[in-house]
């Protein structure tokens, strides 16, 4: 065997191993998913999948593929079937290139094939239907507010221009039911229409979460009476519905409707006015 | 154990003067008018150019005043952290006579030794991590306005600060957070300025999202350099 034929023998043997460490870790990365999953585990499988799958093409283009033009002269004029002589040359090119692979066509099938299964099982986890959780936070008609520590909050704990969030007594762990809960002067409250006997001694409470990508909008600028997004500048008017007055949002930050009870207690009266977080494709308008 | 006790002892040194004698709200009467009023007003109930002070206690004369953000050279600027125009006496003196114009905050009494660290890194997040970052880095809230990094203020300032919501801060009074748990957070921010950058480099603590796309840049642009190393033909 020439030089070039044992460096060509490697390189292959290189690719073949490269693909198979593929196909191996896209089957593990299938087989982890499906028994319940582990990010760090499947990160690694992943890192393993794609890393083969291109270093095995990549030492393949550099290795095993013709490199360079190919310079000859030609007769002038050109010799009668000079251009069978071409075609001959193109397709003896194409057999030395990819015909004689047969091995690693498979292979490259192979791991090709394990990671386009690994990420068919995916899809599983687009279910089951939220049905209508979407639609319903954990307030109802009483529920008190408490601080995240439990604690629940009377009226008079908050000053003017102070803010809390809070959420529904014995709920704190429910992430779409947190809203942050505002005292203003009095005077300065304007409700919405029908919304008049929402508020209780200048306290207005809407849903923290952003409508416009779900982030919490806890930042609260009180020389302006606006709630600001940190994630894209959202930007809603505490004064007036919460409607927003600047940024990505389109909709108005859902207002709950409070009151505060014979013991002092603030008590909701009800869910949001509308559902709460980002539209989803079939919420109600 | 001393070593990391050290941090304490300059500022456990945080008792302010006791009550201010009737001298001493005139000497700042006569301060407030020279220095404040063109803005405030000579009695303190605001002009256009500047906002009521009846009110805002000693606590909110006293903050703005050693933390340098008062007196402000232009109305329109927001108020930013600058060496304190007076001295502590006389600023003493001013807050006297803001305190004499109406009810208002006093001067929070700070205890760092009360604090318990544990509450107070709760309590930051919930209440304070928004507008001044989880790492007390401060941070940009919209409309051109920014909320100030919080390792240069004294635990007093921190403290005067939630009370009484300074320019677009949200007001947390006692009834909010009370003197324990305000003890708690000043605590905890001094714990933040000793605490070192175990992850190494601190990039300014400038939080995960901005971290984040550092790591993007280098870790990519590694990622390149080796593709690139891989194929090349020999």
């Amino acid at each position: 065997m020439t030089v070039t034929e044992i460096e060509e023998k490697r390189a292959v043997r290189r690719i073949a191993v490269a693909f198979a460490i593929s196909a191996l870790a896209g089957l593990s990365l299938a087989a982890v998913y499906v028994s319940g999953g582990q990010v760090q585990a499947e990160g690694l499988l992943l890192f393993l999948a794609l890393a083969g799958l291109g270093w095995g093409l990549a030492e393949w283009a550099a290795k095993l593929l013709p490199s360079g033009p190919e310079v000859g002269d030609y007769a002038d004029p050109p010799r009668p079937g000079a251009e069978r002589e071409v075609a001959e040359v193109v397709e003896e090119g194409w057999e030395e290139s990819f015909g004689r692979r047969k091995f690693l066509f498979r292979m490259l099938g192979a791991a090709a094939g394990a990671m386009g299964l690994a990420l068919v099982f995916p899809i599983r986890s687009l279910g089951p239907s939220p049905g209508t959780s979407l639609l319903r936070t954990a307030w109802r008609r009483g529920s008190r507010m408490v601080r995240e520590d439990g604690q629940p909050v009377r009226a008079a704990d908050l000053a003017v221009e102070g803010i809390l969030t809070v959420f529904p007594e014995g709920q704190t762990d429910q992430a779409d039911s947190q809203t942050v809960l505002i005292r203003l002067d009095p005077s300065v409250v304007r409700p919405v229409p029908g919304r008049e006997d929402w508020t209780a001694d200048g306290l207005i409470a809407y849903s923290k979460i952003c409508t416009h990508a779900g982030c919490p909008v806890g930042l609260y600028r009180v020389a302006t009476h606006d709630l600001f997004c940190p994630c894209h500048q959202s930007t809603f008017d505490v004064l007036n519905g919460a409607k927003p007055i600047a940024g990505p949002a389109t909709r108005a930050l859902p207002q709950l409707p409070i009151e505060v009870d014979d013991e002092g207690f603030v008590v909701a009266k009800g869910d949001f006015s509308e559902p709460v977080g980002p539209a989803f494709w079939n919420m109600p308008q | 154990m001393l070593a990391g006790a050290a941090w304490l002892l300059p500022l456990l040194g945080t008792a302010h003067a006791a009550t201010p004698s009737p001298s001493d709200v005139e000497e700042g009467r006569t301060l407030f008018e020279n220095s404040c009023s063109s803005c405030h007003g000579v009695d303190g109930k605001g002009t256009n150019l500047g906002p009521s002070v009846v009110g805002s206690g000693a606590a909110g004369a006293h903050f703005m005043l050693s933390t340098g953000r008062m007196p402000l050279d232009d109305p329109n600027h927001q108020p930013i952290r600058k060496p304190a125009a007076f001295d502590p006496d006389q600023i003493a003196q001013i807050s006297a006579y803001v305190a004499s114009l109406g009810p208002g905050p006093d001067i929070p009494e700070v205890d760092l030794g009360r604090g318990d660290l544990v509450e107070g890194q709760q309590l930051y997040s919930e209440n304070c991590a928004a507008c001044h970052s989880s790492a007390g880095a401060g941070g940009a809230v919209g409309a051109g306005l920014e909320a100030p990094q919080l390792h240069k203020a004294t635990p007093v300032e921190l403290v005067e600060a939630m009370r009484i919501g300074p320019g677009t801060m949200p007001v947390f009074e006692e009834r909010t957070i009370s003197e324990e748990e305000a003890d708690s957070i000043a605590r905890y921010l001094v714990y933040l300025r000793g605490s070192g950058d175990p992850g190494g480099l601190s990039m300014g603590r400038i939080g995960p999202i901005a971290e984040g796309f550092v790591v993007w840049l280098v870790g990519v642009g590694f990622l390149i350099l080796v593709c690139r190393r891989i194929g090349e033909k020999e």
